[in-house]
This record gives structure tokens, C-alpha cells and sequence, in this order.
């Protein structure tokens, strides 16, 4: 919580039986860390909270805080509208033999909750600081290595400006970034890879790269195969990663013809 | 080479908590019980023998870590990046979603009765909590779980090291539950379980079901 105004006790004041309430709020993680404290500082039964006093005092405790930030003072805001609505049923008759619950029931459950909450909060800070006090391995640092830096320079400025006049400027060179158009595409590649299959039922992939140099040739091909193999016009066979790619034409024939198990398909329609 | 030694070589040269399985992978012919057995005795021996460091339990595994009592000479090569402590908001959301994990934020939000997106977000980077799932119903919110990091971090060698919330000292507790008369019998007074049991079943580390009603009906 980080409210920023905070409810000074004036001057003179401090000593009065009702100052526990001028507390400054930024010290509270949210309206039930303030709530605890209202009610433990004064010694009351959780079980039997006093609504209206409680209420009262909450909402002293907030006062000035809605200019400032928004955001946390919604949350302090929404609770005193709680305290408020409780303190509106208990006000409101009930019949003596009513089964109902108590309109404060709610409100204790999370208080109680709230402080098991905190209780915890402290045995993990603790369990947290024990075990900061044990190191495991590679904790200490490598010994830092002598580096260059650390070695005497004997270096004189005369030499350095000696050399500085032997090295030669590099040309000034203009980069311009050089947008290509696509030199091949891939439909153009299925065309190719269907020309072949049409004469036999495989193709080795390096054969389809015969008379081109390019390395986008390679990739636009490969990709050609994908969409084929997904078009289940055809599927990839590779035997081992790194070896020779076959391209095969899936015919009706083929297309149960799961390839054995020690192939590694590719592609992932094979 | 016996077991013990293997089994020591790969704990000395881990930087994180090794299970038996884990470490029964250094060799075909270790299985789990040898590890574990072997483990027992490592540790006798280094507390026999005043050892500087010890076999912890952690994190569901073991890891030789220093004696906490070396910590003061250990500290002064802090020019490595300390592991840095928690705040106080990140520390109460972390305790609240271990003891209900898998929870939401919404659910989060009202037992701390403070927002809670920002300390999430601090916790998931520093992996101490992860996205476990999503709840049912409107929105499918995110639900939060502690990861194993939590537990390493903590010490703890499970969740099951969490403190129980009958050992916690609450002060609150201690007092007559809410609707019962006045001259109800002393025997209840430790026993608020007229609460209608939430606040209990909150704390049970147990509490595998996110009961989505339940959740709903504390949402107002």
C-alpha cells in the first residue's frame, strides 16, 4: 500500500484516551491490516465488534485519503462501505429464535483469515532468512582473471600518437539498404518439383537443386515440398537427419503405405 | 567406486536439489533405495564428522548446502547478486496462494482485501509461483500454484513444511465464536468452527479442489 497522506496526531492531542486512530494509514498494507489493528489496539472481542464505534474510527482513520490516490484508497473506500452496510443490519430488527447469520459473520471470517494470513507471513520471512544462511554450490564468485587492464601500460603518449598516424581511415561508405524482390517463388518450384514427379515416382531433393546456386532456390523448394506434403500430393522421406531428402508421389497405391519405422518422416504427413 | 562416492560426486557437483531418481541416473545399476540409503549415510557422516556444509532435504530433493553458522564469512563475497528478500505485500500474496493454491486473483484480492495484480506479476518473475490453470465459469480466470523454486527458496522440503494453522499462535482465535450465547460451554471457545469452517478450510495445504462456488460466494 502506498498511500501518501498521512493522519498526524496534532500537537497536545497525542495523550487523548481516542488518538489509537490517528495513525498514519501508509504504515497498513489495506483496510483489514488497519481493521486488525483498530481492534487489537483497543483489546476488542472479535467476536462481538462493536460496529458503530469501529466504523467510526475507520472511517476518521481514512479521512483525506480519496483526493490522493485513487487506487488505494477504492480499497480502504469499499471496506468503510461494508462497515457501514453491517452497521445498517445490525441496526434492523431480527427476530429473536432467527437462524440467520450474524451481519458481522462475514467481516470476522476474513479478519481472522487476514491475521492466520499474516502469522504465516512471518514463519516465511523467518524460513526465508534461515535458509539465505546457507550457500550451495557456485555461490562464491570465480576468482576474477588478471586482465589486460591490470597490467602496467608502458605505453608513451608519443608512441600512441605515433601509430594513431599509421592507421589509415577507412573510406567513408554509404550503406544503403537494398530491398530485393523475391528472385523465385514457390509456385514456381511446385511446377518444377511435379514436372519431375510426373515422369517417376521419386525425386532425390539435392536433383532439384541441379543448376541452381542460390541458397533461396534451396529453401523455396524445401518449402514447396511442405505445402505439397500437406496438399497430400506427395510425401518426404529422410532415413537419417542430414542424409539425402526423397521426394515421393503419393498415389493411391502409396497412401497406406506408412513409411517404415526407421525413416524419419518429415514434414509430418508422411 | 562404491554407491556412497557416485552418489556424492553428484551432489558435490550440483548446484540444485537433486532427487534419489535424479541421482540414480549417474549409473544402470543404482536404483532409488541404494540413492537414498547412500544419501542417509553421507549425511550422518558429514554431521559426524563437522563438516562445514550438510546434506539438506529440500525442495523434494537433497543438496549439500554450507552450515548456517558460515553464513557471516560467506557473506563477505557479496559481490555476487543476493538472492533478494520479499516485500511485505509479496511475502502475504505468496503465503495466501500456498495454502489455496490453485487460486485466483479475484480470490487472492479479497483475503488480502488489497489489489494484487502487480505482486503477482513480481512473483511470477521470480518464479516463485506459475500459472496452474484456469478456473471454470466467467472469464476463465488464471489460477496461481507455488513452483518448486518456492520450495528452494523457503527451505522447505514440501509443501507439507508449511506451518499448520493450528500451530499458528492466533490471538483472534482465542475468543468466544460469533453467534453462540455467552454461557456457551468453555470447550468452544478455542473451536471457532461455527465460522461455517472456511477460515480452517483455507489452511488446509490439502485443499487440492478449487471448489468454484465456494470461491464465488466470498467474491462479492
Amino acid at each position: 500500500m502506498d498511500l501518501t497522506v498521512t493522519q498526524r496526531a496534532p500537537a497536545g492531542r497525542t495523550a487523548e484516551r481516542d488518538d489509537f486512530f490517528l495513525v498514519e494509514i501508509d504504515r497498513f498494507q489495506g483496510p483489514l491490516d488497519l481493521l486488525l489493528h483498530l481492534i487489537r489496539t483497543q483489546d476488542i472481542d472479535v467476536f462481538d465488534i462493536p460496529i458503530s464505534r469501529i466504523t467510526e474510527q475507520f472511517l476518521k482513520a481514512i479521512k483525506g485519503l480519496a483526493a490522493t490516490d485513487l487506487d488505494g484508497a477504492g480499497e480502504f473506500l469499499e471496506m468503510a462501505a461494508t462497515l457501514i452496510r453491517i452497521k445498517a443490519q445490525m441496526l434492523l430488527p431480527r427476530p429473536a429464535e432467527d437462524e440467520e447469520e450474524d451481519p458481522r459473520a462475514e467481516l470476522v471470517r476474513r479478519l481472522l483469515e487476514y491475521e492466520q494470513i499474516r502469522e504465516v507471513t512471518l514463519r516465511l520471512r523467518a524460513a526465508e532468512a534461515d535458509r539465505g544462511r546457507r550457500f550451495g554450490k557456485g555461490y562464491v564468485p570465480p576468482r576474477r582473471k588478471r586482465t589486460a587492464l591490470d597490467a602496467p601500460l608502458e605505453t608513451t603518449w608519443d608512441e600512441v600518437y605515433e601509430a594513431a598516424l599509421l592507421v589509415e581511415m577507412p573510406p567513408a561508405r554509404r550503406v544503403d539498404h537494398r530491398v530485393t524482390t523475391r528472385p523465385v517463388s514457390m509456385e514456381e518450384k511446385a511446377v518444377l518439383i511435379l514436372s519431375y514427379l510426373k515422369k517417376g515416382t521419386k525425386i532425390r531433393f539435392s536433383e532439384l537443386l541441379v543448376n541452381f546456386k542460390e541458397r533461396s532456390h534451396g529453401v523455396m523448394t524445401f518449402l514447396a515440398g511442405l505445402e505439397l506434403t500437406r496438399r497430400r500430393v506427395l510425401f518426404l522421406r529422410q532415413s537419417r537427419p542430414f542424409t539425402e531428402l526423397w521426394l515421393y508421389r503419393r498415389d493411391d497405391a502409396n497412401d497406406d503405405d506408412a513409411p517404415p519405422e526407421d525413416l524419419v518422416p518429415e514434414g509430418g504427413d508422411a | 567406486m562404491n554407491v556412497q562416492q557416485i552418489v556424492e560426486a553428484v551432489l558435490f557437483a550440483s548446484d540444485a536439489p537433486l532427487t534419489a531418481e535424479e541421482i540414480s541416473r549417474a549409473d544402470e545399476v543404482l536404483d532409488e533405495e541404494q540413492v537414498e540409503e547412500a544419501i542417509q549415510q553421507l549425511r550422518a557422516e558429514y554431521d559426524d564428522g563437522a563438516r562445514s556444509f550438510q546434506l539438506v532435504e529440500l525442495a523434494e530433493g537433497h543438496q549439500i548446502l554450507t552450515r548456517p553458522e558460515f553464513a557471516p564469512y560467506l557473506e563477505r563475497f557479496d559481490n555476487v547478486p543476493r538472492p533478494t528478500r520479499l516485500s511485505g505485500p509479496a511475502l502475504e500474496t505468496l503465503a495466501i496462494i500456498a495454502y489455496r493454491q490453485p487460486i485466483g486473483r479475484l480470490e487472492m484480492e479479497y483475503v488480502r482485501g488489497v489489489g494484487v495484480s502487480g505482486v503477482v506479476r513480481t512473483l511470477q518473475e521470480r518464479n516463485l509461483i506459475e500459472v496452474v490453470g484456469r478456473a471454470e465459469g466467467l472469464g476463465r480466470p488464471l489460477l496461481y500454484g507455488t513452483t518448486q523454486h518456492f520450495l528452494e527458496h523457503f527451505g522447505f522440503r514440501s509443501l507439507e513444511d508449511l506451518p499448520r494453522p493450528e500451530e499458528l499462535p492466533i490471538l483472534l482465535r482465542e475468543r468466544i465464536p460469533l453467534g453462540l450465547d455467552d454461557d456457551a460451554p468453555e470447550a468452544e471457545v478455542s473451536e471457532p468452527e461455527e465460522l461455517g469452517g472456511q477460515a480452517e478450510m483455507a489452511f488446509e495445504p490439502e485443499d487440492e479442489v478449487f471448489d468454484e462456488d465456494g470461491a464465488e460466494e466470498t467474491i462479492p
